[in-house]
């Protein structure tokens, strides 16, 4: 129970912040391994540039959101920075993901904020309108950075206008894994990476079966931004924009938007092949039964499917549609606060070092969190070693290359995001029509982007 | 007055204020200041940390537009209406049984109590699964007596009566310690004069003992109202306001509004109406209340 508890905890947390990403971490079980993944300590050599500021001892403290392995090995990668930087002292305070961001603007207000912090990509906007935050446009052009080298979409999440305000923390995406037993017992075919949501479609109404009360797939309904980004990448799959250019007014009332609300309309409501999920939680379980055929969902929940002989695949595409087989992504950030210059120079290495090649590459392995940089992603050996400890998330870190757009980066998304999920879940339910549907939600949307009220 | 006397009475002024002190600074500190913060807050525009602009009435005049203010509102009255008198006939019902000798009624008791006991989060839990629409246990029962599956949770129309039973399961236990208090107060020599005049075991119940039990009954709608219409936990767990804003409560949206919105001044707004709103039915309960609940002398 109380994993349970803990694991609703860190979700209701992704899930209040307006937000992306879904953080649930499970505690994944490679770190629990304890094997020594053989990485040499050179690797940690690559931060050799780094001195500490020439003024002598300083000490960065950084807020950020870890538990179980990922605490652990993020403890251990501080300890090696401060080794090979006597005279930095990191001071890590742990702050839940959920909180960080009232409690860094009550810090500011109170005048002492830490230097770094790990802050949801979802609030980048917010961020950026702080005056403390330093800009990192220039720092990220620094030789050695490569700042090519990190995903888009996570450059996307990190730059506000034109301005960088973070660093990329963590990545994930959404994929398709599907039950391997249930397709064969079905007869169908697995899906291969050029399929269509035709297939998805058509294969989850023949892995349904209301008799043993198991379903194609699965779908989550609490009013939240997890209803909300399963669709996102629908949209975009579909080639349609959520807002116009310029995010001036919305743009989803369109033929892609219809087309993804007929579809899940058509699922949900006519074929009755979608597990709606007012948990947001459950359907874990019981795709681990073997109940589910196929899952929207991303690498975090691969530790939670033991019992199922599983496949991932990328997401299917419309046909016709420009969109592709792209995918959405949530990332989050580092973000630097003005503790004056000595500071800011300290947290700027150390956070550099952080997202340096060699010690992504060290988190990936020992945490199984998709790595932040594609060099890492494509080191030679470096899928089969995830794959061996979490078997199917090297999909997934071939998927980052599928993310090509960013949801919308302004301060009001957060509200623009209740009401896509009602928008969703309306259609889901079978209370609304899909025209009607978008049609509401695209004036409410409207109405938040002129009004920038609270209403 | 002599002056010793005088001098007397200024101490024991002073021992009085000794004693009080203390708990009013920490009351003031964190139980009025922020009060007064967040009626001031509630007129500007503001989000955390500084800045925030004066706004006028301007919060509360969009409040009053608000369609989900409105939805907000009548999910908490309608909530607050099933909630309260069920709890407390459920609570009146299971104290009445209890109150008589019978062997384990210690058990009975304390099973009866657990429910208060049990954290919000569990309740959710366990409701979330015995609501399930395809795997919980409510649906396979009444689907024993042929009734179709409900989606429950996944409806509009249901999700608020979900949230109902769930909070009236929790808050029983209280309800029955009350009544249970308060029906060990009646004297027995009332109820056997009763008998004696010839009432039925039906008649003393509804003359003798809920007229008895009236001062509890207006304590426990008071209470009850008062926490109906700050509804937030089981809400927040399972549904976040959802589906389709249909268990969107005040409290739940002031949360969207100043945690996830982050507007700070117009959350102020609404949660200072809902403050208003709770002495009202309060003051209203009171005063309707001293018509109906008869004080033993």
């Amino acid at each position: 129970m109380l994993l349970i508890m803990d694991n609703k905890r860190t979700r209701s947390g992704g899930r209040s912040g307006g937000v992306p990403g879904i953080r649930r971490r499970i505690g994944s079980r490679l770190g629990r391994c304890g094997i020594a993944l053989g990485l040499a300590a050179a690797g940690f050599v690559a931060c050799s540039g780094g001195t500490a500021g020439a003024s002598g001892k300083v000490t960065i403290s950084i807020w950020e959101g870890y538990t179980t392995t990922e605490a652990k090995t993020f403890s251990h990668l501080v300890k090696q920075y401060e080794k090979a930087h006597p005279n930095v002292t990191v001071s890590v305070l742990y702050v839940n993901n959920t909180d960080t961001l009232t409690k860094v603007q009550t810090a500011l207000a109170g005048g002492t904020p830490p230097d770094i912090a790990y802050i949801f990509g979802s609030w980048a906007p917010n961020v950026a309108q702080m005056s403390q935050v330093v800009n990192l446009t220039k720092v990220v052009k620094r030789p050695g950075v490569h700042w090519d080298d990190f995903f888009v979409g996570e450059r996307d999440v990190a730059t506000v206008g034109k301005r960088v305000v973070g660093i990329p923390a963590l990545v994930d995406n959404l994929a398709v894994v599907y039950n391997k037993t249930l397709f064969q017992q079905a007869h169908l075919a697995f899906p291969t990476p050029n399929w269509t949501w035709n297939q998805f479609e058509a294969d989850a109404a023949t892995l349904t079966d209301h008799a043993k009360k198991q379903f194609g797939t699965a779908y989550v309904t609490p009013q939240s931004e997890d209803a909300v980004w399963h669709w996102e990448v629908l949209l975009w799959e579909a080639g349609g924009h959520l807002l116009t250019r310029g995010d001036k007014a919305a743009a989803f009332d369109s033929p892609a938007g219809l087309r993804t609300l007929n579809l899940l309309r058509q699922m949900a409501v006519v074929q009755h092949s979608v597990y709606l999920d007012p948990t947001d939680m459950e359907y874990t379980n019981i795709f681990n039964s073997g109940k589910i055929g196929m899952l929207v969902t991303g690498p975090w929940d691969l530790a939670s499917f033991p019992n199922v002989h599983y496949g991932v695949q990328i997401m299917p595409s419309f046909p016709g549609s420009s969109g592709g087989h792209q995918t959405i992504s949530g990332p989050d950030n580092w973000v630097i606060f003005n503790n004056g210059a000595s500071h800011v120079s300290a947290a700027e290495k150390f956070v550099l070092w952080l997202t340096a090649p060699a010690q992504v590459k060290y988190f990936s392995l020992h945490t199984g969190d998709l790595p932040i940089r594609s060099s890492v992603a494509n080191s030679s050996g470096f899928l089969q070693q995830m794959n061996a400890k979490l078997p199917g998330v090297s999909a997934f870190v071939q998927n980052l290359k599928n993310v090509k757009q960013a949801r919308p980066q302004i301060p009001s998304y957060s509200r623009i995001s209740t009401v896509l999920a009602n928008m969703v879940i309306s259609v889901l339910v079978g209370s609304a029509m899909p025209k009607q549907a978008l049609e509401t939600a695209s004036q409410k949307v409207d109405q938040i982007l002129q009004s920038g009220s609270s209403g | 007055m002599s002056v010793a006397r005088s001098r007397r009475a200024a101490s024991e002024h002073l021992t009085g204020w000794a004693f009080v002190t203390p708990a009013t600074l920490v009351i003031g500190l964190f139980g009025a200041a922020p009060i007064v913060w967040s009626i001031v807050l509630s007129f500007q525009h503001a989000s955390f940390g500084p800045g925030g602009k004066f706004a006028g009435l301007s919060n509360y005049r969009e409040l009053v537009h608000d369609p989900t203010v409105r939805q907000a509102m009548e999910n908490t009255l309608v909530y607050t209406a099933a909630f309260v008198p069920l709890t407390m006939i459920v609570g009146l019902g299971l104290a009445v049984a209890m109150n008589r000798k019978i062997r384990f009624i210690s058990v009975y008791r304390t099973a009866a109590y657990v429910t208060m006991a049990v954290s919000t989060i569990n309740e959710a839990l366990i409701f979330l699964w015995l609501f399930d629409p395809t795997y919980g246990i409510v649906n396979w029962f009444t689907g024993l007596f042929g009734l179709p599956a409900q989606p429950w949770l996944n409806s509009p129309h249901e999700a608020l009566a979900v949230i109902v039973v769930m909070t009236v399961w929790g808050w029983t236990g209280f309800a029955v310690i009350i009544y249970l208090a308060a029906l060990q107060g009646i004297p027995q020599t009332v109820l056997d004069a009763a008998t004696m005049d010839g009432a039925s075991g039906w008649a003393t119940f509804r003359r003798v003992t809920v007229p008895l039990l009236s001062p509890a009954s207006l304590f426990l709608a008071v209470w009850l109202t008062i926490n109906a219409l700050q509804l937030f936990d089981e809400v927040f767990v399972t549904t976040q306001g959802g589906p389709v804003g249909a268990t969107t409560v005040i409290v739940y949206y002031i949360f969207q509004q100043g945690f996830q919105y982050f507007n700070l001044g117009y959350a102020s707004a609404i949660a200072l109406i809902l403050l208003i709103i709770t002495l009202l039915v309060t003051a209203i309960q009171f005063r309707v209340g001293r018509r109906y609940v008869h004080y033993r002398s």
